[in-house]
């Protein structure tokens, strides 16, 4: 059974490189633009792992979080946070928030691959 | 037979580095008696091979050389300053010899003789005077796997679940490095009323045999280890694990009630394993040798041209595979693309050369010349095994050799003036290297006298580089030392102060793409730092495009893209731009390359980051990542700063990568030209 | 020896404008159609940027703009001559655009003139000699000088351009 990841990151171009790199390793995704789009995901479906952004409208990375650990459905779920050196304050709200591990950016897909294993397999 | 001769003098190089390398470590540790017969096996094997490819005058030496190292082993002789320096004068002869083994040059006739005479001199003395300690140079590690056994303890945190991980990956991941076996306790295992299902409560005791570091397994909890009660303790050398009998001992141990810990482990294995190798450094003799093959380089560089060839070839595929309808075609596409990617990186990897290599030779160096001039020199090495293309490492050498001249001849002082000033007598010179972010730094320091600013000043405006009341900055001065036929030297040593130094090294370093930076402080020492790019000539990039042309800028800096209004960019005051509320600074890229015609309404805005700098580039479209062979723009476009190559897209056009290190640099340093007036 | 003194003979014309220039085939290794061509970014004007050749990357000079002709469009004949040259003892390739390919001519030294040094148009350095066909002056160019140098204009008189020119393109360095 291939494993569900979405992905959530306000950039069409993240978006869409991360689908097909991950789509290309046998992985089914799904995508949303910003955290409260993201949180339609999370209607009971089967999602893996959740990888996101922190800064985006509507609701970013640290909330999105905090409503998938508040989702009894999804309160394990693995969260990875897509984080820049400039970004450190965030990736420690993100890590009290819950969130698993993180990927600094620019994102290479070879690490990126190897963190995916870490985290679900 | 040219062919075999050929894999002689290869092997035989190899052997003479290798006495070389034992050399240097035997000079800081006579007594090291396994330094001797490493030697004198090398001695036997070049010996045995030179006569059977009738290099006899290497056979004759060696022969004689040999001899003096079996009777050390024996014991029937003793290690001296005099055995030491005239075996480093043989092998220097005898890699000549392997050149010329008929000795037609008349030199090397005349030094073969003499040293013939001096090495059966030693031969046949029986005492040697033990000598006093000669220049102290560290040891060269040999870079060789070597397996360790670790005691690892980890407790998770009984809320580890609630961040998504999960426990027992990382203790599969452990199970993967290496040799393993993993004893969980559960003291903290509660009542069954009180049990949370969703809570962690074991935890685990690990031995683990592996020849990956330390780093590699604080890796395996990198999300974690902030949350973990964790220990990693080095317990032997070797692989404790190998031993069926200590591996089924240590699974048959029946109480899990609490941890053992670390003393108890090693008791269980001391009990099983008898030969257990103590040791408090890691550099183990129970190393397994990495099996590896000699290859020539020219090999080596024609794979290279074909994985450069396959990846360009590649996007064509994929553009192609992109404007077709089918499926199957794409997914092909998409496979090969993966391919290409792991065969470069895999290609790259092995004209990867450890800067160790160069290691030797700068040890020699530092040796000859400190006694020469009757220096206390120390030579030190971090990091040197940080790995550069092979065909930068060649192009270094000679830069550095002269570096390290310098060091030794102007920097480091004798140990009599050093007293003087409160120093130790023995001066260090260390070679450093890392990694920073795209490139590779090599740093030469020194604890030596520094560079006199006021000295420089004074030249400078003797030889009418600069105007006699001109201002300079501590910087600006410094830099004048890289001018053509500068030399702050009194007298001509024989060895540098020539005058041809300083720009030359710059201009070498400049020729691979390299920085040189230096930094000083009077009567305390200076610094050299070489800056190189990680000279991969295939890169991740993402593709842009601005009216027709297209530019590559390289993934490793880019952190994330905006579309912005052209407008916002053309009327900004002081070229900022907000950005997901930060406000950074911003080139607009057709002003930069006078592109003016038809701007888009909507721009792309590429943050880019760069040694904690951080600026956007404006172009007008993203096409998407592109892996990109670097192709040289040529001697015309010498003098270009903005562009540090180009590469052949899938159609065929031509893309130009941008330096985005020059660019980011010309918004943030903004120094004010040097107007040089020649002193008349 | 017959066939060594041949080649040191062939010389491919082109023209350039009004005027007819020959180079000696041994540097000339192929003629190209013009394709897509990369300008450079801040680059002098006679570069007129790089192309593809196969997958290396050859720089192009627009060589009327090099002898200081006005720039007019590429037609059908424009084309791109492949050169191997030395440029500071160092062996280079590099694309010349030209109006139009003629031919493949034997010269024979003994019909090549000296290049008159008073009053010529073209600085003498770059061109070798000149001969004379049918009603025309060939002029015979050292290619090496002609396309190595830094120098924007090659024409002796306009010395005032030339120093302006040569002033831009030194102060950049």
């Amino acid at each position: 059974m291939s494993k569900t990841i979405l992905i959530v990151d306000d950039s069409e171009s993240i978006r869409e490189l991360l689908r097909l790199q991950l789509e290309l390793h046998g992985y089914k995704v799904l995508k949303g633009v910003d955290g409260q789009d993201a949180v339609h995901h999370l209607n009971g479906q089967k999602i893996d792992l959740v990888i996101t952004d922190l800064i985006m409208p509507r609701m970013d990375g640290v909330g999105l979080i905090l409503e998938i650990r508040k989702n009894d459905k999804y309160a394990f779920t693995p969260v990875l946070v897509l984080t820049t050196e400039s970004q450190a304050a965030k990736k420690e709200e993100a890590k009290v928030a819950g969130a698993t591990g993180w990927i600094g950016k620019p994102i290479v897909t070879e690490k990126l691959l190897e963190v995916i294993k870490k985290i679900i397999r | 037979m040219d062919n075999l001769k050929a894999i002689f003098m290869a092997e035989a190089a190899e052997l003479i580095a290798d006495i070389e390398r034992a050399l240097l470590q035997l000079e800081q540790d006579q007594q090291n008696k396994e330094g001797i017969q490493s030697i004198f096996r090398a001695m036997h094997t070049l010996k045995g091979s030179a006569s059977m490819f009738g290099f006899d005058t290497v056979s004759t030496l060696t022969h004689h050389l040999e001899s003096i190292y079996e009777s050390i082993r024996d014991g029937k002789n003793q290690l001296s300053t005099t055995i030491l320096s005239t075996t480093f004068k043989g092998l220097d002869h005898l890699q000549k010899l392997i050149d010329d083994p008929t000795m037609e040059n008349e030199g090397v006739q005349q030094n073969h003789a003499l040293l013939l005479k001096e090495i059966i001199n030693l031969e046949q003395e029986q005492h040697q005077d033990i000598a006093k300690n000669g220049v102290a140079l560290l040891t060269v590690p040999v870079s060789v796997e070597e397996v360790t056994t670790y005691y690892i303890y980890f407790l998770p945190p009984s809320t580890i679940a609630h961040n998504g991980t999960n426990a027992l990956y990382l203790v599969e991941d452990l199970l993967n490095l290496g040799d393993a076996v993993a004893i969980p306790f559960f003291n903290n295992l509660p009542s069954f009323e009180e049990l949370a299902p969703d809570a962690s409560y074991i935890g685990f005791e690990l031995v683990l045999s592996t020849s990956k570091t330390e780093k590699d397994i604080r890796d395996v909890f990198m999300f974690v280890e902030g949350e973990c009660e964790l220990t990693i303790v080095k317990i032997a050398a070797g692989n404790v694990l190998a031993d069926q009998a200590v591996q089924t001992k240590l699974l048959g141990e029946q109480n899990l009630d609490a941890p053992k810990g670390v003393e108890k482990i090693k008791d269980i294995l001391t009990a099983s394993a008898p030969a257990l190798a103590q040791s408090s450094q890691a550099t183990g003799k129970a190393a397994q040798a990495v099996s590896s093959i000699r290859v020539s380089s020219e090999r080596l560089d024609e794979l290279m041209n074909l994985v450069s060839e396959l990846v360009t070839t590649q996007a064509r595929l994929s553009l192609f595979a992109g404007q077709e309808t089918s499926n199957e075609v794409a997914t092909i596409a998409e496979n090969v693309e993966k391919i290409t990617r792991r065969l470069r990186d895999n290609a790259f990897s092995m004209c990867l050369i450890p800067v160790e290599n160069l290691v030797v030779r700068f040890s020699r160096l530092v040796r000859d010349l400190s006694t020469e001039l009757k220096k206390d020199i120390s030579f030190k090495t971090e990091g040197t095994d940080t790995e550069i293309d092979k065909s930068v490492i060649e192009k270094l050498t000679d830069p550095i050799l002269h570096l390290l001249r310098n060091c030794i001849d102007h920097g480091i002082e004798l140990p009599a003036e050093r007293r003087k000033k409160g120093k130790p007598a023995q001066g260090t010179i260390l070679l450093k290297s890392y990694y920073s972010g795209a490139n590779v730094i090599i740093q030469i320091i020194d604890d030596g006298a520094g560079i006199d600013l006021g000295k420089v000043k004074k030249k400078a405006i003797s030889r009418g580089l600069i105007a006699e009341g001109a201002e300079l900055s501590e910087k600006e001065l410094l830099d004048l030392i890289f001018l053509p036929g500068f030399s702050t030297a009194d007298q001509l040593t024989g060895v540098s102060g020539r005058g041809v130094g300083m720009d030359v090294v710059k201009r070498n370093i400049a020729d691979i793409r390299g920085e040189i930076e230096l930094n000083t402080k009077a009567g305390e020492g200076t610094t050299f730092t070489i800056k190189l790019p990680l000279t991969l000539s295939i890169i991740d990039g993402l593709l842009v495009r601005i009216k027709e042309t297209d530019f590559i800028i390289p993934l490793v800096v880019v952190d994330k893209c905006y579309e912005v209004e052209t407008t916002l960019l053309t009327q900004a005051f002081n070229q900022w731009v907000t950005l997901d509320g930060e406000r950074i600074p911003f080139l607009f890229l057709r002003n930069e390359f006078s592109i003016y015609e038809n701007p888009p309404v909507l721009s792309q805005v590429i943050k880019v980051a760069y040694e904690g700098r951080v600026i956007g580039l404006a172009v007008d479209r993203i096409i998407g990542q592109y892996q990109a062979v670097l192709k040289p723009l040529g001697q015309l476009y010498h003098n270009q700063n903005e562009c540090s190559g180009a590469t052949i897209l899938g159609d065929g056009s031509v893309a130009l990568v941008l330096d985005t290190a020059k660019l980011i640099n010309k918004l943030f340093i903004k120094t004010k030209p040097m107007e040089y007036e020649p002193a008349n | 020896m017959n066939q060594q003194t041949e080649i040191l003979n062939s010389y491919l014309t082109f023209r350039l404008g009004d005027e007819i220039f020959a180079a000696n085939v041994s540097k000339i290794s192929e003629i190209l159609e013009i394709p897509k061509i990369t300008k450079v970014p801040r680059s002098p004007d006679f570069m007129r940027g790089v192309v593809n050749l196969r997958g290396t990357v050859l720089p192009v000079i627009d060589t009327r703009s090099k002898f200081g002709l006005a720039a007019v469009a590429d037609t059908v004949n424009t084309c791109i001559i492949v050169m191997n040259l030395s440029l500071e003892g160092q062996p280079i390739t590099i694309g010349a655009i030209v109006d139009e390919v003629q031919e493949v001519m034997e010269i024979e030294d003994t019909n090549i003139q000296a290049a008159p040094s008073v009053g010529a148009k073209y600085k003498t350095e770059f061109i070798e000699g000149m001969v004379k066909k049918n009603d025309l002056f060939i002029m015979l160019l050292n290619l090496d000088m002609v396309f190595s140098h830094d120098e924007t204009h090659m024409l002796q008189e306009l010395a005032g351009s030339k120093d302006a020119a040569e002033d831009k393109s030194n102060s950049k360095k």
